[in-house]
């Protein structure tokens, strides 16, 4: 069956939620309006509304309270709307959810989900367009997740709902409204297991997210030029697969990472260092990052576009490793 | 008095457990034993002991980082309680947490966040599940004044009351946010109480001097939350005896406005209804307080005696 990514979120969250009444989901907007890009359509209606609410512009209450909840025997996937909301939890997301295992013990399991949508979006402007893995990379205890497409998604947010540990899901604003068969069947996808999206022997890309697509459209015209290029999506920001990196570039001997957070600091930063420590000598070339402009990501569509990565700028990169 | 002679009994020795074993925090912290900091509750016990005394098993309950002793009510041993203090492996993080995390959930404890108001929202969480498990269960969620100006008290608060969850929200009004006198920083005398009404929820206010008037608040509140009625506010007035942290000169204040407060003292009041009534006698109460003693010495010594958690434990209990 096609199933486009907002109803694969929702067809999972629906399936897991048959399987098991533990699980509550709440957010912004996501009872009656089924959440404002449709990712939750479906859930009041089966379930009613003493598991599907939605709740009040209170991001800290969210977090805060599914922690609550889960500790005290509850699953609760619960909705942010935009990840850029989830700087008004930080504090929540950083301190609390990671943290509050180690710092109170064992007993303290925290399964909870909390989903929210990232990316560009043509024209979302400074406040809805940002990609924030890389600050919760910073939190230990920590799990986060983002898929590139369908399948993908419906497989790890399966795997992200049976976890007892907190996890961040983040769904690209773009993929949303993209189509892809997949499995009548429920199947799950190993948190911490990359996926190699094209197998290619001369340099690796090692994409996230919406980037996995310009990734791809890049190798595409790599490959008529000569140069075979093999993506790798991560899948599991943390735990990252990274004995699946090195493997690829112990055959390649080639790296370009492409990401859409800011360079300064982002997934490429720790990802090349962590690379170039521990396989330094498989590198026959200097690891090189495409990821977004260190600005605000601005509103006018073709200061966004020249913002954020694409297949040209994949190209320029992996062109000048030879 | 609609407080049992047993229940007055069981409040002061709880009471007597929870003053004595702050002091003996003050005193090793004085030694040079704590490796962190101890924000030492003595004088407020009342707050916190008196409003545990309607529990029923299986509640929940959110401690703050002050008179964590307090903890004690849930069933937390002063052995594994002092064990945590020192950073010991026996403690109940195992040294992971310290002061501000004595916790086990099997005793109830939801858990307390460093950075105050937090919990809040994790004490509102647990009220989610209660009332979506419909296991009877109610959630006491304590806070100090300080923590009332944190925004994230204020969503809990509005969320709580919306979804008509069972939670006790109790707050310690001891005066002080570290230095700040809240006369100086909060724009009402009585930063849950007064605020209680737009939230829609009940209040009290009680002096923390008096326990049973605290116990009996709590109790008609509580009373009310396990009707299913949803949330409600007991505001208790206590005052810091003692500086936010140990080492803290409180230079910004009046001492003889703290020495005055100290004679308000909730141990003294609750003493003196139970001689008076002929509950208890001085002697009994001599006994407690030297088998508390004895007890509060062991535990500091099973703390220092304690192993440090092994070195290579440290990634324990990060997924």
């Amino acid at each position: 069956m096609k199933q486009t990514f907002a109803q694969a979120i929702s067809a999972t969250i629906r399936e897991e939620m048959r399987r098991d009444d533990k699980i509550i989901v709440y957010g912004e907007d996501v009872a009656e309006m089924g959440g404002i890009f449709t990712a939750t359509r479906g859930i009041l209606d089966e379930f009613g509304p003493k598991r599907c609410i939605s709740t009040p512009i209170s991001e800290g209450a969210i977090v805060g309270s599914a922690l609550g909840a889960a500790v005290t025997g509850l699953r609760p996937v619960v909705e942010l709307m935009y990840s850029d909301f989830q700087l008004v939890a930080f504090n929540e997301l950083f301190h609390s959810l990671g943290k509050w295992k180690f710092m109170h013990g064992e007993d303290y399991k925290v399964p909870v989900v909390v989903r929210c949508a990232g990316g560009y979006s043509f024209g979302a402007g400074p406040e809805h367009s940002n990609t924030f893995e890389c600050l919760f990379t910073h939190a230990p205890g920590i799990t986060i997740i983002t898929p590139s497409n369908v399948y993908d998604a419906k497989g790890l947010l399966r795997s992200a709902i049976r976890s007892d540990s907190p996890v961040l899901f983040y769904e690209h604003k773009q993929l949303y409204k993209t189509k892809m068969e997949v499995p009548e069947e429920e199947y799950c996808i190993p948190i911490g297991k990359a996926d190699i999206k094209r197998e290619g022997k001369d340099v690796t890309i090692i994409a996230v997210g919406l980037m996995v697509s310009k990734a791809l459209e890049a190798a595409e015209k790599l490959a008529a030029e000569g140069i075979s290029c093999e993506v790798l999506d991560p899948r599991t920001i943390i735990p990252v697969d990274k004995e699946a990196m090195f493997e690829s570039i112990t055959k390649t001997h080639r790296c370009v990472i492409v990401e859409e957070s800011n360079k300064t600091a982002g997934l490429g930063a720790e990802w090349a260092a962590m690379i170039q420590e521990e396989i330094f000598d498989e590198l026959d070339a200097p690891i090189r990052r495409v990821a977004s402009l260190d600005v605000p990501l601005p509103y006018n569509l073709g200061l966004e576009a020249e913002c954020v990565p694409n297949p040209d700028k994949i190209i320029a990169a992996v062109k000048s490793l030879f | 008095m609609s407080i049992s002679n047993e229940k007055a009994i069981d409040m002061y020795k709880e009471l007597l457990a929870v003053r004595m074993a702050e002091e003996k925090l003050v005193e090793i912290y004085a030694l040079g034993k704590v490796p962190g900091h101890i924000h030492s509750g003595v004088g407020e016990e009342a707050a916190y002991v008196a409003p545990l005394m309607t529990k029923n098993d299986g509640d929940y309950a959110k401690f703050t980082h002050r008179v964590i002793a307090a903890t004690h009510v849930m069933g937390i041993t002063f052995n594994e309680m002092f064990a945590e203090i020192l950073g010991k492996d026996t403690g109940t993080s195992h040294g992971r947490g310290g002061v501000n995390h004595v916790a086990h959930l099997k005793n109830g404890i939801v858990g307390v966040a460093g950075s105050l108001g937090v919990d809040t929202e994790v004490a509102v969480g647990a009220g989610v599940s209660c009332k979506y498990l419909e296991n009877g269960k109610i959630v006491y969620c304590f806070n100090g004044d300080g923590t009332h100006s944190r925004g994230n008290v204020h969503e809990a608060m509005n969320l709580a009351s919306m979804w008509k969850l069972p939670v006790l929200f109790v707050c310690d009004d001891n005066q002080f946010a570290i230095s700040a006198n809240h006369a100086n920083t909060i724009c009402t005398p009585n930063p849950a109480y007064d605020r209680a009404p737009g939230y829609a929820m009940p209040a009290r206010l009680v002096e923390g001097d008096d326990p049973i008037a605290v116990y009996e608040a709590a109790k008609e509140l509580t009373d009310y939350i396990r009707e299913g009625k949803g949330p409600a506010v007991l505001e208790v007035k206590t005052y810091r005896w003692r500086g936010h942290f140990e080492g803290d000169q409180c230079a910004y204040r009046d001492a003889s406005v703290t020495e005055e407060m100290r004679k308000r003292d909730c141990i003294a009041t609750l003493e003196k209804y139970l001689l008076d009534n002929g509950i208890m006698s001085a002697e009994d109460m001599e006994l407690l307080k030297n088998e508390l003693a004895v007890e509060l010495d062991q535990a500091v010594e099973y703390a220092e005696t304690s192993p440090e958690p092994a070195l290579d434990s440290v990634y324990r209990n990060v997924y």
